[in-house]
């Protein structure tokens, strides 16, 4: 396999989708929701929830839930550095793993049931560029751009959190954590990629990037049993779990990425033009 | 067109292709040879486009096998790619990069990276086809012409020895089409490509083709040079002549010419149509005889079906 090929095609797409807003709008708008609207206004909840008499705010699930190291660290906080803590390092760690998944939703969608919309992907497919090398490139397309929205999410997202966090635990900042670092680095690009390659072999059976979107959008449903699990504290996400789900990704990718080029059939493409 | 090819640069046996019970190609068996420009002649879905497809290794035959330039396409694919220079049906530019971008793409996937090479490469071409000035400009600017042209200019970017070109003139307006045609003429001649030419615009075929083969229903109906395909149909040469003034003698002189098998007259055209055995013999002794006898030629034809004659009775033959 030629990685420069691979890289070739993704610079194609990426000079295409960069010039088409309809595109690009909502890889950027979803992330900025997540990292700095939602934050800032969840961190006036402990604010106002303590001023209420109301500590709980339906997170004692998820503190329960949560090891016992943290639970003696929390056991020296106040209420409203309890409800901060648990929101910024915990509530919201689960919704990262959304952000490249919507982010690459629309772009690996788009990959081949796009250019056969367009009526591209013929030339391309008479290329001598193999199998591999375009399902990669392909994948590349959608992985490099929502991975980077979501790490430069992440960066503003630590900012938010730190700002609203930083008088309230006495100049201690609370992120980024060792958990947040293998999230963000470990388990979102690995998720994010066996998302993406089952999207990308979707696009290249269907006829329209409607289609691909519709049924790509059932590869959330296991994503956001996840972040149901932390929310509701049956999982935790703590380093161990991080660990495990990664192993398991990266496994599921490797499936994922054989299957794609195994299954990767320039015919069947071909006879499945919009 | 008396040109002599040695070597087949595309050779095809038996080549089928079925889609479910329908039979889009069936049993083509054809070579091509370095340098000729061998015409793919047929109505909408007579399996030419199937025929490009198998052979550039986008869709695989069902029966039968292929080489392109020495390479099967079943077990080379990609290196059969790499040899072959194709315009599909539709243009498949992409809209919302230039020209030059496009260019760019597909110079790097056919592996001409050498960016010195590439960029002379793409100059040349771009410069060919007068679309240098234009080359910034994002291709869904450009009129359905200039997006034809762009999408030959990038068939030969890798500068194949096979293209392959389906329908390059479908969609143009005439005079559009005339340009494709005439830059296709230079092409053949200038870079001595081997060109597939699928159509079923006659006077592409007539005018670039070498060689024609007639299909229909995915079937060989004939395959051979225009005049042979012509010949085969007229059955013999026939030329006409036109007379200042009808005279009964001048039909009888000609009668007498050896060459001679069959004259009919039109008294009201004073035009005589003579079939012969040998045009080239016999054409100047029919000349001769006539003056002999005291005629006066206004102008002498060669009376030749055209290739839409031939291929009109192919394909209503068939029909």
């Amino acid at each position: 396999m030629r990685i420069e090929k691979a890289m070739l095609v993704f610079r194609k797409d990426w000079h295409e989708i960069r010039r088409n807003w309809q595109v690009v709008l909502p890889i950027i708008v979803v992330p900025l929701m997540i990292s700095v609207f939602l934050p800032v206004i969840l961190g006036v909840i402990p604010n106002f929830a303590t001023s209420q008499g109301d500590s709980s705010s339906g997170f004692e699930a998820l503190i329960e839930n949560l090891p016992n190291h943290v639970l003696e660290q929390l056991a020296s906080m106040t209420e409203m550095q309890v409800m901060l803590y648990v929101i910024a390092v915990y509530f919201f760690a689960p919704f990262f793993l959304i952000i490249p998944l919507m982010a690459s939703s629309v772009i690996a969608s788009d990959s081949f049931a796009g250019e056969k919309e367009r009526k591209t992907i013929e030339a391309l497919l008479a290329t001598p560029i193999s199998d591999g090398e375009l399902f990669l490139g392909k994948m590349l397309v959608s992985f490099i751009p929502s991975m980077a929205i979501t790490v430069v999410s992440f960066a503003v997202y630590t900012i938010v959190f730190d700002v609203i966090s930083y008088g309230i635990f006495n100049s201690i900042l609370l992120l980024p954590t060792i958990d947040w670092i293998l999230l963000i680095f470990g388990l979102a690009p690995t998720v994010a990629l066996a998302s993406i390659g089952l999207t990308v072999m979707i696009s290249a059976r269907v006829k329209g990037f409607r289609e691909a979107q519709q049924i790509s959008v059932v590869l959330l449903i296991p994503v956001l049993a996840l972040v149901f699990g932390q929310v509701t504290g049956a999982i935790v996400f703590g380093p161990v779990v991080i660990l495990a789900l990664i192993g398991l990704f990266g496994l599921v990718d490797f499936a994922v990425f054989r299957a794609g080029v195994k299954l990767f059939n320039r015919e069947e493409i071909l006879t499945k033009l919009a | 067109m008396g040109v002599i090819f040695l070597t087949p640069i595309v050779e095809a046996k038996g080549l089928t292709k079925a889609f479910g019970s329908h039979i889009a190609v069936d049993n083509l068996s054809f070579t091509v040879e370095e340098g000729e420009v061998f015409g793919l002649l047929g109505p909408n879905g007579a399996g030419k486009t199937t025929t490009i497809r198998m052979l550039a290794c986008l869709i695989a035959p069902s029966e039968g096998a292929a080489r392109v330039s020495g390479y099967n396409i079943a077990e080379n694919p990609l290196d059969v790619r790499q040899t072959v220079g194709i315009l599909t049906e539709n243009p498949s530019l992409y809209e919302r990069l230039s020209a030059q971008e496009n260019m760019d793409f597909f110079a790097e996937a056919y592996n001409l990276s050498e960016p010195k090479e590439k960029i002379s490469r793409i100059k040349e071409l771009l410069e060919f086809f007068d679309l240098w000035e234009r080359r910034n400009d994002k291709v869904a600017t450009f009129s359905k012409g200039m997006k034809q042209k762009l999408a030959i200019a990038r068939a030969l970017v890798h500068k194949p020895p096979v293209l392959f070109l389906d329908e390059p003139t479908a969609g143009l307006d005439p005079e559009s089409a005339k340009e494709v045609r005439d830059l296709m003429e230079m092409l053949s001649r200038r870079e001595k490509h081997t060109i597939l030419l699928c159509t079923h615009h006659l006077e592409d075929a007539e005018k670039l083709c070498n060689r024609v083969m007639i299909i229909n229903k995915g079937k060989n109906m004939v395959v051979g040079t225009p005049d042979e395909l012509r010949n085969r149909i007229i059955g013999k040469p026939t030329v006409r002549i036109n007379l200042r003034k009808f005279d009964p003698k001048i039909v009888e002189a000609t009668k007498k010419v050896s060459h001679v098998q069959q004259v009919e007259f039109n008294e009201s055209t004073s035009n005589l149509t003579i079939i012969l055995d040998d045009a080239s013999i016999g054409t100047p002794e029919v000349v001769k005889s006539i003056v002999d006898a005291g005629g006066q030629i206004l102008a002498v034809y060669a009376v030749r079906p055209s290739l839409e004659e031939v291929y009109l009775k192919m394909v209503k033959g068939e029909r």
